[in-house]
């Protein structure tokens, strides 16, 4: 038998560390810093670049793809290479895969401050970057893929095929949520409108917590937990049944995010049954995590190490229950819209992806700097911090959702809504607001502690760049067993694997979109519906580059609470010209998708949006929304005009031929009117300004459809 | 797994040839509650899309329809009963009441005294865009004007609540306030 010698790479692992690390401290910021605005509004200082509309993208990218997507690029390069045998197959690629990474972060929070944004949720950045993510990310399945052929043993592990599941996965994802059309250097257009582009959205959407924050995290579990345990996995059939079943399911369950929307019907049954559905699957990880860990419960109760990994695989647990239930149509028609999608998502971040993260690197540092963690004790108040941490986040947000959707929708005896002024219902929720950044600290603080710990660890460790190891080459060891059965054959034959995975979730997507796309039925027309009129997609962008949509919906359900607050409930045919759609998922103001019906409550004449926009207190006291005065100075960027009308004509929007070169006079005689409207109650603006084509984009939205 | 005192009798089996890095696997089975959930969500997944999704299943339009119905039927017969609140109501706690709706719905238009601002008239002097009559007070509120930052409150406010705001909206009549905007629309003598 040949035996190699050759040394593991772990300098590219220390720097993945160092990134996870430093993206920790700032998304967490990000964090407490939203955290704040919703409860301090004057903390949006009244610029573009620091309301609420563009940090909070910034916080959910940074923790998602910065914190949470360096967390499993240091898992993957350092347990892939003693699960393979091997070192990482080019240096190369490694580094630039780690540079292109992190400057898609950075290019990530310039871009989004200064408000280039498609307006889709997780999705937020433009298309030269999404190239560049496309790029970065094959770079990282090549480097990884290439690393599994050249392995120096035959089976691969678990924890590799969920770091190949991942890989596919979310390359298909992003690109096709990604297919957009550019108008200009950092503006695009994606392909899909309305129902269909929120259904591609959302099937997006979702598979991203399920193959970014989900089965990367379950390999990395596979992994790290026996290893720190030092116990056996508890069983291999059911890492076999529930990776296949968990990425099979998981695919189909994105239109849970659309329930009670304009979807069509039978694509949200899908969605509600495929969530539920997961449940076992889901349960399959945890109870291989925790079942792992019978007969080392001494050690959990000692070892920080596996305090954190209990505590993240028990949250993932709850967060994969609650999901489901969630999923379910009328839970979700209570807690939709509302702060319990916080909390939940919080339960999934902070529990599950934040502690299984700081287990890890509570275990690799000591190991990689061959020295003892620098104090346990620290380690141990950390662990107490943030589980504190998520406890004091949770609980208050559980409490404000049910206390402001039992307000919103309370009738009096009369039949009129209880509390009709939509911030009325914000009234009792400050102290859950306070609550809640009481536990962003607490987890902050702990998060700084294990920063500092692991520094002085390293700092008196002795790190090893490149760690010689030896192994058997395969060819030597190629003797062929006699019995397999089909699924250990399937372990020698990593991109067969990799073609299934791909098969697999192919299935429930395709079975979804392309039904949405094609089938006429699902999206019936409405002929009253017209295009946006230049003004109004001036109007659309700016309230896209504001991040408008993060706050407000554009989809009023058919629940009668709702109708009665906000008009007739959303059709689908009212959105076939919007590339977005601008759904929307949570209400921290109200919805707007009846703002343009004349005498409905939810139209506001342009002198209140006029007066709202440059202080939205003094229409609303109790609102909790920024001021967006640089609406009132900026100009609308007439030059880009003919590009936006040719692209959206390019995408299907029935402009005339040539309308690009006239669209302008048009967009000038509809500002003007404005204008002239604003000058009746005494306000002289020039009709240039973007808050005259917000205004026009708000008066038109739900118009087409409804008298009142 | 360098681990020599590890029961199998206990936790069982562990898998021969199944070593990476160090890390085993065990033979055990899935456990049986696994299963037993799976199969629930599995039977309750196929009744759902009988129940809600094939043809002629209850969809969500009929879900509203049929709450919209059960609505009206419990509040038509108080709801649409305007005439019996056309009437001026001149008693204080009337009128309190009247200014804490106005409080809350109103000032950001009409200013906290009635003065008006940039939004909205002036509701103190004798000068009306739409009619100072009670009646048409009331029917403003209630419907609103087109077209103008007027909006209808009718789906927020109860007819007593048009009421009790109008009625107070009455009694600022002449109170001269600071800052007033200057007279808007019809001069108005009761």
């Amino acid at each position: 038998m040949e035996t190699q010698t050759f040394f593991y790479d772990n300098k590219i692992v220390k720097y993945f560390i160092n990134a996870t690390l430093l993206w920790a401290i700032v998304g967490l910021v990000a964090g407490l810093f939203v955290a704040l605005q919703m409860s301090f509004p004057a903390l949006n200082f009244g610029l573009d670049f620091t309301s609420f509309g563009r940090t909070r993208p910034v916080h959910t990218n940074a923790i998602i793809f910065a914190f949470v997507g360096n967390g499993i690029f240091t898992a993957v390069y350092y347990s892939l290479q003693r699960l393979c045998k091997a070192r990482m197959y080019s240096d190369l690629l490694s580094k630039l895969h780690f540079w292109g990474w992190q400057l898609i972060i950075v290019l990530a929070a310039v871009t989004l401050l200064a408000g280039y944004t498609t307006g889709k949720e997780y999705a937020e950045l433009e298309w030269p970057i999404d190239i560049l993510i496309a790029l970065i990310w094959v770079i990282f399945g090549w480097n990884m893929i290439a690393t599994i052929l050249k392995r120096r043993v035959q089976h691969i592990y678990v924890s590799i095929w969920f770091y190949l599941a991942t890989f596919i996965t979310v390359a298909v994802l992003h690109i096709v949520n990604s297919l957009e059309l550019p108008v200009s250097f950092m503006k695009s257009y994606p392909v899909f409108a309305g129902v269909q582009d929120a259904l591609v959205q959302w099937w997006y959407g979702h598979n991203a917590v399920a193959f970014f924050l989900t089965t990367p995290y379950l390999g990395l579990m596979y992994y790290f937990l026996p290893k720190a345990a030092n116990r056996p996995v508890y069983s291999y059939r059911l890492s076999i049944v529930h990776f296949w079943a968990l990425i099979f399911i998981y695919i189909w369950s994105g239109p849970h995010h659309l329930l009670y929307t304009a979807l069509p019907g039978w694509a949200q049954s899908l969605g509600v049954v495929f969530s539920v559905m997961l449940i076992a699957p889901s349960w399959g990880g945890m109870a291989n995590g925790l079942l792992t860990l019978r007969g080392a419960w001494d050690s959990v109760r000692k070892d920080p190490v596996l305090k954190f990994m209990v505590v993240a695989v028990t949250a993932y647990g709850m967060s994969t229950f609650e999901g489901p239930m969630l999923s379910l149509k009328n839970v979700n028609a209570f807690t939709h819209y509302s702060d319990w999608n916080i909390a939940h998502v919080h339960i999934g971040g902070l529990g599950w992806n934040g502690f299984l993260t700081f287990g890890m690197l509570y275990w690799l540092i000591p190991k990689l700097y061959n020295i003892k963690l620098y104090s346990v004790k620290m380690a141990n108040v950390h662990f107490w911090l943030g589980t504190l941490g998520i406890l004091f986040y949770a609980v208050p947000l559980y409490a404000s959702a049910v206390l402001q959707t039992l307000m919103l929708n309370e009738f009096t005896a009369d039949g009129f809504l209880k509390y009709p002024v939509f911030f009325e219902t914000f009234s009792n929720l400050s102290p859950m607001y306070h609550a809640r950044i009481i536990g962003g600290i607490l987890y902050f603080v702990g998060a700084v502690l294990m920063v500092y710990n692991l520094i002085k660890t390293a700092k008196i460790g002795s790190f090893v760049a490149e760690e010689k190891t030896s192994a058997a080459s395969l060819q030597s060891t190629h003797e062929h067993v006699v019995k397999e059965d089909w699924h250990r054959v399937l372990e020698r034959k990593p991109v067969r694997m990799a073609l299934l995975a791909l098969v697999l979730i192919l299935i429930g997507s395709v079975f979804e979109i392309i039904p949405t796309s094609l089938i006429k039925s699902n999206i019936p027309t409405i002929s009253s519906v017209k295009p946006y009129s230049p003004l109004e997609l001036h109007g659309r962008d700016i309230y896209i580059k504001n991040g408008c949509s993060n706050c407000h919906s554009q989809m009023v359900r058919p629940l009668r609470a709702e109708t009665e607050r906000y008009g007739e409930y959303s059709k689908a045919g009212e959105f076939v010209y919007d590339h977005p759609f601008l759904w929307g998922s949570r209400r921290t103001g109200p919805d707007l998708a009846r703002g343009g019906v004349v005498g409905s409550s939810s139209y506001k004449a342009s002198v209140w949006h006029f007066e709202h926009m440059k202080n939205p207190q003094k229409m609303n006291p109790a609102s909790i929304m920024p001021p967006y005065p640089w609406l009132l100075e900026k100009d609308i960027d007439l030059e880009g005009t003919a590009a936006i009308i040719t692209g959206m004509r390019k995408l299907g929007v029935p402009y005339p031929e040539n309308y690009e070169a006239t669209a302008n006079n048009d967009l000038k005689i509809q500002a003007q009117a404005i204008v002239d409207e604003l000058k009746k109650s005494n306000i002289t603006i020039d009709g240039n300004k973007e808050i005259i084509a917000l205004i026009a984009y708000m008066h038109k939205l739900g118009a087409d459809i409804t008298t009142k | 797994m360098e681990n020599n005192n590890f029961d199998e009798n206990k936790y069982g089996k562990i898998l021969e040839g199944h070593e990476n890095d160090g890390i085993q696997e065990l033979d055990n089975r899935m456990p049986f509650w696994l299963t037993f959930i799976f199969i629930i969500t599995f039977v309750f997944s196929v009744a759902y899309l009988v129940l809600y999704t094939l043809p002629g299943a209850t969809t969500q339009e009929d879900e509203f329809a049929k709450e919209s119905a059960a609505y009206d039927t419990k509040y038509k017969s108080t709801n649409n009963s305007t005439e019996n609140f056309l009437v001026l109501l001149n008693d204080q706690a009337s009128i309190n009441s009247g200014k804490d709706i106005y409080t809350k719905s109103c000032i950001a238009c009409h200013g906290a005294l009635g003065e008006g601002n940039a939004v909205g008239p002036n509701l103190t002097d004798n000068y009306w865009i739409n009619g100072g009559s009670f009646e048409s007070i009331y029917n403003v509120i209630k419907n609103g004007k087109n077209n103008t930052a007027m909006m209808a409150w009718g789906t927020q406010m109860s007819p007593k609540d048009i009421q009790l705001v109008s009625s107070f909206i009455e009694s600022l009549k002449g109170t001269n306030p600071a800052n007033a905007k200057e007279a808007q629309g019809e001069l108005y003598q009761e």
